[in-house]
Order: structure tokens, then sequence, then C-alpha cells
């Protein structure tokens, strides 16, 4: 049995300052199967596929290839072993087209000159033989998503590798799309190639994996047969004890209209159509609504017209009966909305200043905390430690830690301590868990909860079908920048959520109720 | 080992000091200067080897003999100095501080030829003025980078060339403020000039204390205020400042004003200082050249760490080797000899990261081979011990700091 | 004044502009171009004017030594070109080694190599010559070039009153649109100011890529200077002026073409028609009776370049990555 490993990756350490990323891994690949990688965010799943595509050098461990010890030192070194990577961030050079991105790296060239020709013959051949539909001369920017995944499968059979990892590659996919990714991995085991598939999803790993291999907090739990285990079994293995994977709340009870958007449309900021087409809503009070649907389909825009960073072209916005459609964005907070953003490193943090200065990032020019122009830095402080308090954030150093040294958990409760604790009538939350492992996102899950039952209403936008089916009381499906489809949680499947998610069914009679 | 436990205590001192980031700030802008003058030697050597010596000890220490001079060259400086610095606290890179100068000095004089005042208030316009004609050049790129989104990098070259030909021919075409046959701007009148200090031989005069004030008023400003805290957070992260709704284009129009005003007050302060022969004054020629303490301000404010204190004291140490810059010329060494300097120490101050790391490192290692060779009188054998010892309570500090830095 | 001589008058601005207008645009072409390689690599170069100032002082230098020796000017021409492009070269790496293996800030890098050059010519010039610079006596200027200077209207235009330097220009630009769009190290260069972390994960070096661009940078750089020096400067160089801040408007002119190279080429003759109108002012009948003062005519080629800039920058996309140090841990 053991000449049948294709790779085998022993013992693997690897140390990043202040965290020990890979402790002892070992992961052996079979040929012809697919091995998923299991683990929670952060367990380390990335890391170890950067060692074996030679992004990252191990501290200690050996990689072999057929029985034999390589060095992977870099990406060239990972190429000429056939192996290949489909980064969870797609790799692609936007400005680029379809053709030069795949060729990228291993252009055909005479002279130096690139021979376009040859290598669109090239992909052509891979792109009919696995049915990968790819318009080479579009650029990137202008490609689905959908279709961006597939020109990164094509950059793998482009350079004849036969042993593919997948990272996170369903995240970004309707689950129409998941099963066809599926059916070209099995395809492409059948034809010999071996797969590595890393996941946080368990019904993925069961419905396609041979062999699964988990990781907690950087330490190797195990390797199981997916054939001799359980969606339960792998979960306890992955998060170290039992979770339930629902979240424990009462029905909604919705109160009055707080946010009202009606015929909203927002511009994009690549394209010279509108990525927000017309879209109209409500939220009430006391209840939970998901905007669901694939990143890209103008959900992002459609919060930054909400939240007052971009100015919508149509369209108007009220917030508890104010007109607010142009208003500033401390207008906007002022008038009560609180707003947890995508990016929190990039929108929600200022990583240099201290949490404290974090913390009252909303609130310092309120008199509490300033008088005439002077910050009252008692009144910060006391403030910080109450909230550190009351949301058990953990850092070094308490209300003066440097938010940059902390983790992205803890930076994120900060974030939700902020602006929970702030007066406010309407919640807006993206992503507010991504990233984050099972507890911190438990945690999240509670607060957007009790904010509700609190009589708030919180509205929150995730890629994430599994917890816009936990967590809401209603769900807004987007796609292609409109409002497709308002579904309830209870009577909804995932199967039809993802049939509006792709487009490929709408319902129109909610809509008009708005008009 | 009643000595081992002795030096231990000695050493968790040690790394809190050089451990601490205003003090890694202060090793590297020395790192930073030594390189300067490294650099200026080997120039002076290539140049005259002969001279090399004497030209840079010349160099070292000519300002010391002229210490009133070192003061009063000084002003305007620290006032580009604190131009570039309070803009670069909010992530702007002033580098037309020359031109926000030159209108300064523009608007000084032409109150000081013009506008007639008692003695004792014609200064004070004068000086006021300047600092307006400096807050119109700075308002112009913050305009056009928050309204218009063009880099205020760009903005501020070419306002600087704009200022710089504007203010010559203003100059030029103005009766009574241009002397044709000198090709200089005549002498201002006696009421225009800042009151002297005093000292004989000197232009030294008040306005270096109004400068001093000035940066702890900014200091003040920065770290105790509202509007610094949104100057420094938009700095650090514009996103998030906006997310914060915070006014970035206010502020960014707001902090290029201010920033102009202080080098417009720069160029009130060189041109209204008094003579020390009476009935003359400083005196400007229009030969089309860009204000050079526009960017000796760059190099102030990198000195300075951009703080409003460090820059007091970088301009002072800025002026005390172009004093003794002029010192060289009598071994043959062109004043521009600091002006290499100069720039080489902005040179190497761009990688201020890195020169931190190097400080430390050289610091750490001098201090330790220090102690080894102190502790070797006592104990021999004890050396070899001690160094394990701190290599063993390295990591835990050294992950404090790769945090800090990320 | 009958029409005729209007007319007549006019043709003869017309060619006096578009003669004097191509010595100064190929300066500028050339610079921007080399600032187009280094941002598209990723690096923001605004060392321009030094390296500029840097390239025109070695190849006048060079000029200087060997104006005795007989040598075809054209040929000390061309030479001292490519003596301007090797010390760009050499003075690009103190930006390339800053910017890119030591992650530098690259404004504040680029800042301090403007000022160093100016005050080192100043400092050897007053040294050894006793002046503020470097002044040569090679008439490099062609009044008219054989055969084809005899082609009607288009002769005149484009092959009287000249310099070498605009051929050489014009065929440079062939060479780098060639390079940029059609060869392996363009596409790859290209991939690296946009995205470094993709080039990186298909096993192109950003580090090499980037030394590249800003080495380009410094080569056009640097011939572009010694071409300033020569087609504006009669083959002189001081430290006073230097440049003029050609190195700056290559940028601006580089922004205006959005980081191609033939819109770069346009932008760049739109910005020389503004620079030669000050030595034309004299020549076109309504303005000459204007009676601007000179300076306006000075300030004109900067505030043009801020109107062009107030206009396309808030649409203008620069290469995602420039100005972003690689490293290639962060992901």
């Amino acid at each position: 049995m053991e000449d049948n490993y294709i790779i085998e990756m022993l013992n693997i350490t690897k140390v990043f300052p202040g965290i020990v990323a890979n402790d002892n891994v070992t992961l052996r690949l079979k040929k012809g199967e697919i091995h998923a990688l299991l683990g929670e965010n952060g367990a380390g799943k990335s890391t170890l596929m950067s060692i074996l595509f030679g992004l990252y050098q191990a501290d200690s461990g050996e990689i072999r290839k057929n029985g034999k010890v390589v060095k992977i030192n870099n990406p060239n070194d990972a190429n000429a072993l056939g192996i290949g990577m489909v980064h969870q961030h797609f790799k692609l050079v936007e400005i680029f087209t379809v053709l030069e991105n795949i060729m990228l790296g291993d252009e055909p060239t005479k002279l130096g000159f690139l021979q376009r020709k040859q290598a669109r013959e090239r992909i052509m051949k891979f792109s009919q033989q696995y049915g990968l539909e790819v318009n080479l001369d579009a650029l990137i920017e202008d490609i689905s998503v959908g279709m961006q995944q597939r020109v990164e499968i094509l950059k793998m059979l482009y350079r004849d590798n036969e042993i593919l990892i997948f990272d996170e590659p369903t995240a970004v996919l309707t689950p129409q799309e998941i099963d066809d990714l599926m059916e070209i991995m099995r395809e492409f085991a059948r034809s010999g190639k071996s797969i590595i598939f890393i996941t946080h999803k368990l019904n993925e790993i069961m419905a396609v994996a041979d062999r699964c291999t988990v990781l907690r907090k950087g330490k190797c739990v195990g390797t199981v047969n997916i054939k001799d285990t359980t969606k339960e079994e792998l979960s306890r293995m992955m998060v170290g004890r039992d979770v339930s994977f629902s979240v424990n709340k009462a029905d909604a009870n919705p109160g009055e209209v707080v946010l009202s958007v009606r015929n909203l449309s927002v511009p994009s900021s690549i394209h010279k159509t509108n990525a927000v087409r017309n879209v109209s809503f409500d939220v009430r009070a006391g209840e939970i609504v998901c905007i669901a649907g694939i990143d890209g389909n103008g959900q992002t825009e459609l919060v930054y017209a909400l939240t007052g960073l971009e100015r919508p072209s149509g369209g108007t916005i009220t917030l508890c009966g104010r007109d607010i459609t142009r208003a500033s964005i401390r207008n906007r907070s002022k008038t009560g909305m609180s707003h947890i953003p995508e990016d929190r490193q990039k929108h929600g943090l200022i990583l240099d200043y201290t949490l404290e200065e974090n913390l009252v990032l909303q609130r310092y020019w309120q008199p509490e905390f300033q008088n005439k122009g002077f910050i009252r830095f008692d009144a910060m402080r006391s403030y910080a430690t109450r909230l550190i308090d009351q949301y058990d954030i953990r850092s070094g150093q308490g209300p003066v830690t440097i938010v940059r040294s902390m983790s992205g958990g803890n930076q994120q409760k900060a974030i939700v301590a902020r602006e929970l604790d702030k007066d406010h009538k309407l919640l807006v939350a993206v992503q507010p868990t991504r990233g984050l492992d099972v507890g911190a996102i438990e945690y999240i899950h509670r607060q957007l909860v009790s904010d509700r039952d609190a009589g708030k209403a919180v509205l929150i936008v995730s890629f994430e079908l599994d917890e816009v089916m936990d967590i809401s009381d209603r769900i807004l499906v987007m796609y292609e920048g409109e409002i497709v489809g308002e579904l309830d949680p209870k009577t909804t499947t995932v199967q039809e959520l993802g049939l509006y998610m792709s487009g490929a069914k709408r319902s129109t009679v909610k809509e008009m109720s708005y008009a | 080992m009643h000595n081992e436990s002795l030096s231990k205590k000695n050493v968790f001192h040690l790394k809190k000091i050089t451990g601490s980031k205003a003090f890694s700030t202060f090793t590297a802008a020395l790192l930073a200067i030594l390189l300067g003058l490294v650099f200026g030697f080997i120039v002076m050597l290539i140049a005259s080897p002969p001279n090399a010596v004497p030209g840079i000890f010349a160099v070292l220490t000519g300002g010391f003999r002229r210490i009133a001079d070192v003061i009063y060259y000084a002003t305007p400086i620290m006032m580009t100095g604190l131009a570039v610095g309070f803009a670069f606290k909010m992530g702007l890179f002033n580098i037309g501080a020359s031109g926000q100068y030159t209108m300064g000095m523009f608007f000084a004089m032409y109150a000081g030829f013009f506008f007639n005042l008692p003695r004792g208030l014609h200064w004070i316009v004068c000086v006021a003025m300047g600092m307006l004609g400096g807050l119109l050049w700075g308002l112009i790129p913050g305009v056009f980078k928050a309204l218009l989104n063009v880099n205020e990098v760009i903005t501020s070259i070419m306002f600087n060339y704009i200022g710089m030909f504007l203010v010559d021919m203003w100059i030029q075409t103005t009766p009574g403020m241009y002397v044709a046959d000198k090709a200089r701007t005549a002498y201002l009148p006696a009421s225009a000039q800042m009151p002297s200090l005093g000292i004989p031989n000197s232009g030294v005069n008040i306005s270096i204390f109004i400068a001093i004030a000035i940066a702890i008023l900014l200091f003040i400003v920065l770290s105790k205020t509202t509007f610094g805290y949104e100057l420094k957070a938009t700095g650090y992260n514009r996103h998030a400042s906006t997310y914060a709704g915070m006014n970035g284009k206010r502020n960014i129009i707001l902090t290029m004003a201010i920033a102009g005003a202080l080098a417009g007050l720069g160029g009130a302060f060189a041109f209204l200082a008094p003579s020390s022969i009476p009935g003359s004054s400083v005196t400007y020629e229009p030969i089309n050249v860009i204000a050079p303490n526009g960017f000796n301000g760059i190099a102030v404010a990198l000195l300075g760490n951009s703080s409003p204190i460090g820059i007091i004291f970088s301009s002072v140490f800025i002026s005390h080797i172009q004093r003794g810059g002029t010192q060289a010329r009598l071994f043959g060494y062109e004043y521009e000899i600091i002006d290499v300097v100069i720039s080489v120490i902005i040179y190497f101050s761009a990688f201020v990261m890195l020169m931190q790391e190097v400080a430390k490192k050289a610091l750490r290692q001098l201090l330790d081979s220090l102690k080894r060779s102190f502790g070797k009188k006592g104990a021999e054998k004890a050396s070899d011990a001690q160094p394990a010892a701190e290599i063993m309570a390295e990591p835990e500090l050294s992950e404090v700091e790769k945090e800090g830095q990320k | 004044m009958n029409s005729n001589d209007l007319l007549k008058e006019f043709i003869d601005v017309f060619y006096f502009i578009v003669q004097n207008m191509l010595p100064v645009a190929i300066p500028l072409l050339l610079v921007a171009l080399g600032g187009m390689f280094s941002e598209r690599s990723g690096v923001i170069n605004i060392a321009l004017e030094g390296i500029m100032l840097f390239g025109a002082f070695f190849g006048c230098l060079f000029v200087y030594y060997v104006q005795n020796t007989g040598l075809n000017p054209q040929v000390i021409l061309l030479l001292g070109m490519v003596i301007g492009a090797i010390s760009g070269f050499i003075y690009s790496l103190l930006l390339s080694v800053a910017a890119v293996n030591l992650k530098a800030d690259q404004t504040i890098t680029g800042t301090a190599l403007n000022l160093i050059i100016p005050a080192g010519i100043l400092l050897f010039s007053r040294m050894y010559f006793n002046s503020d610079g470097v002044t040569t006596r090679v008439r490099f200027y062609i009044s008219k070039i054989p055969v084809l200077g005899d082609i009607p209207v288009i002769g005149r235009l484009f092959f009287q009153n000249t310099y070498i330097t605009v051929y050489i220009g014009l065929l440079l630009l062939v060479i780098c649109t060639i390079f940029f769009y059609k060869t392996r190290l363009g596409l790859r260069l290209r991939a690296c100011g946009e995205h470094p972390h993709a080039a990186d994960s298909v096993g192109i070096n950003v580090y090499r890529m980037r030394h590249l661009g800003v080495g380009l940078s410094g080569i056009l750089g640097g011939i572009g200077g010694f071409f300033y020096a020569v087609g504006i400067m009669d083959g002189n160089v001081n430290g006073h002026t230097g440049v003029a801040g050609f190195g700056f408007l290559a940028l601006a002119v580089m922004i205006f073409g959005q980081w191609k190279p033939i819109r770069i080429f346009f932008a760049a003759l739109f910005f020389a028609f503004f620079r030669t109108l000050a030595p034309s002012r004299s020549l076109i009948p309504f303005v000459r009776d204007m009676n601007i003062n000179a300076a306006y005519f000075k300030m004109l080629p900067y505030a043009a370049t801020m109107v062009v800039l107030a206009f396309t920058s808030k649409k203008s996309r620069a290469p995602k990555a420039e100005g972003i140090p690689f490293d290639k841990g962060q992901r």
C-alpha cells in the first residue's frame, strides 16, 4: 500500500512569530484519490498547502514524492513536480485576459516573443476535454467568479499538474455550481490525478472525498476513510467537542419598519453598469434579515450605499422615518445605524491605535468623551474597561493594547462590542463571522440574536449558506445586483436557495409589494 | 552568582529602554545621520583628500562657534519641518513646503513694504500675512487631493514651480520691492523686522520662541484633541476614518492649509529677520530657483519622526551642520556638501523600519560586549554563561516586538 | 497685411512650433516610458528628475572630454546617450535596491535621490570647473537632413532644424511598445505591478521583475536626461536649473497617458506643445500683441499639468500594486 502514496508530507512543523501554524503534521496523498483536508479557520490548512506549493518552507519535516524526498523552495519547484493549486483568493491579474492569465509564468515563446496562438490551442484542448468553458479573450474583471475559478483550474491543467490542490473552492459557488465542481473533481480523479480538497464544510467531504485528514490548532488529529466515518465524528475531530450547528433562538417578533429601501441603484466601481439595480426592501425592528447570494452580486455595493461609503445613483433609503439617501456617515450613525463592516482591518479598526481608542471610534465626538475638542481620556478609559469586561475582549495589555497585536476573533469582538453598545436602531453586519473559529462564531451569533431580541432591526450580509439558514428570520437573495427572491428559512431548502442565488429562479411577486 | 543576579536586573532595564518605540526611532535617526556624514566624508575624500579630515571636523563643530546663527537658521526649517511632519501624520507627503515658504515670504515682504503700520504692530501683521500666503498655497494641493483625487505629491511639486515663478515675477514687477541693478529685493523698513534678541553680529530674533511655541501647540493638538485623533486615524487608515464618519475631505484640506501656514511662517521668519547692520535686512534674489528650505524641512521632519517636539531638535541639528558646512569652505569645500549630506540622510531615513532593527541590534551588541568586558574583570567564567541567559530571554521579547511591527 | 502674408506667417509659426516641439517631446516621452516601466512593475519612481539629471550630467561630461577629438557630433551624441543610459541605470539601482530589497518608502527615497544630484553637481562643478555645471560646445543641431529634408511639407516639418534625438526617441517608443506587449518579460513585468502574488504563485521572481522595471526607467531616464541637455539646453547642464521639473512633468505625462505607451506619446506631444509656446510667443501674432509676462509662459506646462490631472485623476487607474513593497509572506 505504501508505494501508492504520490505525495507524503511527513512531520511538518512551521512556526510564525507568535504562533505554531503546523505542529508535526503528516499528510499522505494516494494516487487518484480525493483527499479532504478539514479544519477550522486558523487550523493551519492553508499554511500546510502553501508549504507543499512552495510559498513557505517548513521549519522541519520532509516532503516525499513517490517515496523520494524532494525540496520545494518555490512555486516553480512545485510545478516541476506536477503540483498545482487553486487558491482561496484567486491569483488572477484583473486587467489581463483569461488567456494571458493561464499562460503567465509558462508562456510559449519564440526568441522571447509570446506565441499566443500556441497557448490558445493548448488551453482549448483542456477546456473541451473537461467541459471547462471559458472566454479566452475576456478580461478577468469582466467575468463571473465561477468562470474565474475555471480559469484557475485550467491554469493547473495547462501546466500538466497531476496533484491538484483546491483551497476552499466552494465558498464562492452556488450549490448547483458546487455539484458541477465535484463532478469535475471526480473526473480528474478518474483520469489519474490526485486531489487535495481543503474545506471546513462536512457535507462536501461526505459527498466527494475518499479520505480526510483533520487539523486542529496546527496539530494533526488524524486521517480517516470517509466510508467509515460520520459527519458528527468529523466535526468532533475538527472542533474537539460536540457542537450544535443550529442557533437557539425564539421566533421573531417584527415591529415597525426601521429601514426602508426603495428602488435603490448603486454604480459599479469597475464597470459602467450599476452594481445594484432597483432594489427595494424593508427591515423591521426585532427581526434578522439576511441577504444571501454569491460574493460579487452587488451585496458590497448595497451595504456601501446603505452605510454611506458610496453614493447611490438612484432610489431612496429611509432610516427611522428619515430620508438618509444623501446623509453623511456621521449623520447615519446619529440617526441610529451601527455597522459591522465586511473588512474589519480595512474599515473596522485602526490597527495602530490602542484598543480603547478603537472602542470610541464611533463616539469620540460625543460630549461624554470630549470637552471643547479635548479628549476626555479618563472617560475613554473607563468606557473601554467596561466594554472589555462585558464583551470578554481578550488582549495583552487591556485598554492600551495596540489592536494590531490582537487575534482576529478578538478584533472582531471589539468591533461587535463597539457597534452593539452604541445607541442604535439598525445593525448592518457584513460577513460578521468570516475567518473566525467555531467558538467566536457561536459567540457572535448569540450577540446578533440578543440584539434582535432587544428590539433592534438587524440586516446581515453573508455568503455562508449555513449561516444564512441558521440565523435569519427572513432571507433576501441577491443576484446580479437585484433582489430575486424573498424566502422564509423555515420553509425553504438550501437547494431552493441555490437556485435563486444562481439566477435560475426568481420570484417577482414579493418585489411587487414594495412598489 | 551574586554577580549574575545583578546583571540580570541590568539586562531587564536595558531591554526596556532599547525596546521602546521612541528610543528605537531615535537610534534610527542617529544611524541615518551617521551614514549621511560618512557619505559626506567620502565625497570630501574624493573631492580633495588632504582636506577631508579638517573639513568634516569643521562641519561637525563649526556650528558651536556660531550658536546664535544656528538658532537663527534653525527657525525657518523648524517651520518647514513642522509643515512636512504635520501633514505626514495624516499620511500626506507635503513636498510643497518650498512653494508655501516662498509664498509666505512674498506675502510677508509685501506687507513689510507697503503696509503703513506703527512699530510693534507692523511685523506682527507681516508674520500673519506670511502665514496667510503659505496657507493659500497649502490649501490648493489639499483641495486637489480632497475633491479631485489628484496625488498631493505631484500637485505640490507643480505648485512649487508655479509659486516660484509667480513670486519671482511679482517681485520683479513691483516697484519699491525690487532693486533692479542689484537683482535683489530692497531692504525692509525697520518696523517690519522682528525684534532682535540683541546678540551682536547675528539675526537671531524672537521668532525662535514663536516657532517653539507653535511646535508645542501642535504637539497638544495632535495628542490631546479630537482633531488630532481624527488626523492620526486618517493617517493610519484612511478607510477606517471614513467608516467612522470623519470628514476626510475637510480634514485633508484643513491639514494641508495648516501645513501651508506653517511653511509660510517659515518664509516670513526667514526674511523678516533683523539685520546686524542697521538699515539693511535679509534680501531675496529672484533667480527661478525653488526654495531649498522646503526640502530641508523634509529632512527635519523625517529625523524628528514627524513629532513636533522631535522636530525642534532635528531642526537645530540640521542648522548646526549647515553652519558647519559654511566653515568647510575654508578647506575648499563648497557649501553644497551639506546639501549632499542632508539628502543622503533623507535617503537613509526612508527605511526607518530596517534602520531601527539594525540600530537596535548594533546597540545591543555594543552593550553586551561592553558588559562582557566589564564582567571579565570580576569573574572570567561567568562571562560565558551570561550571554546564554540573555538568549534564553530573547524570544519572549522579540515576539511582542514583531507583533507590534506587523 | 494682406491675407496671403498672414497665411504665410501662420504656416511659418506652425513649422516653427512643430520643429521645436519634437526635441522637447522626446525627453518627456522617454522619461514617461521609464516611469511606466517602473510603475507597471510596482515601484513608484518619483526619482525620475534626479535620474534625468544624473544621466545628463555624465552624458555632458563625456561630451566635454571628447569635444576636441574631432569626432562627428552625431557619433558623440550617440556615445553620450549610451553614457547617459548607463549612468541613469546605475543611479536607479539606489532606488530599486531601497524599494525592492529593503522595502523602503518609495516616495521619500525618490525625493532624496532628486535632492542629492543637483547638490552633487554644484559641488563638483564649482570645485573643478569653477561654474555651476558642465558647458560643452558641440553642435548637435541639424539644419537639414539630406534627401529627406527636401520632401515637401513633411521634409520641413520633420527633417529640418532638428536633432537626431527625435528619431532615436521614436525608435525607442516602438521598441518599448513591442517589448511591453509582445514579449514574455513585458507580460511578466505588467503582472508584477497589478498582482505580484499572482505572479509569484506561477513562479515569477517579483523582485527581479521590479528591478527590471526600475532599471529600464533608469536607462530611459538617463537617455531622456541627456536628450534634454542636448535638445533643450544646447548640450549644457547645471545644478541650479537641473532639468526644470521635466522628471515630474514626465510623471504627469505618464498619468495622462494612463500608463500605456502610445497614449503616453500623445500626452508627451501635448505637454511639449505648452512648453514650446514660451519660445514661440514672439512669433505668434495675437499672442505677441497681448504682451504677457514671460513668467506666465514658464508656468504654463506646470499649470497645464494641474488642469489635465484635475480632469483625469478621478477615473485614472494606476497599477494596483504600485508603491506597495512585495512581501512573500503576506498574502
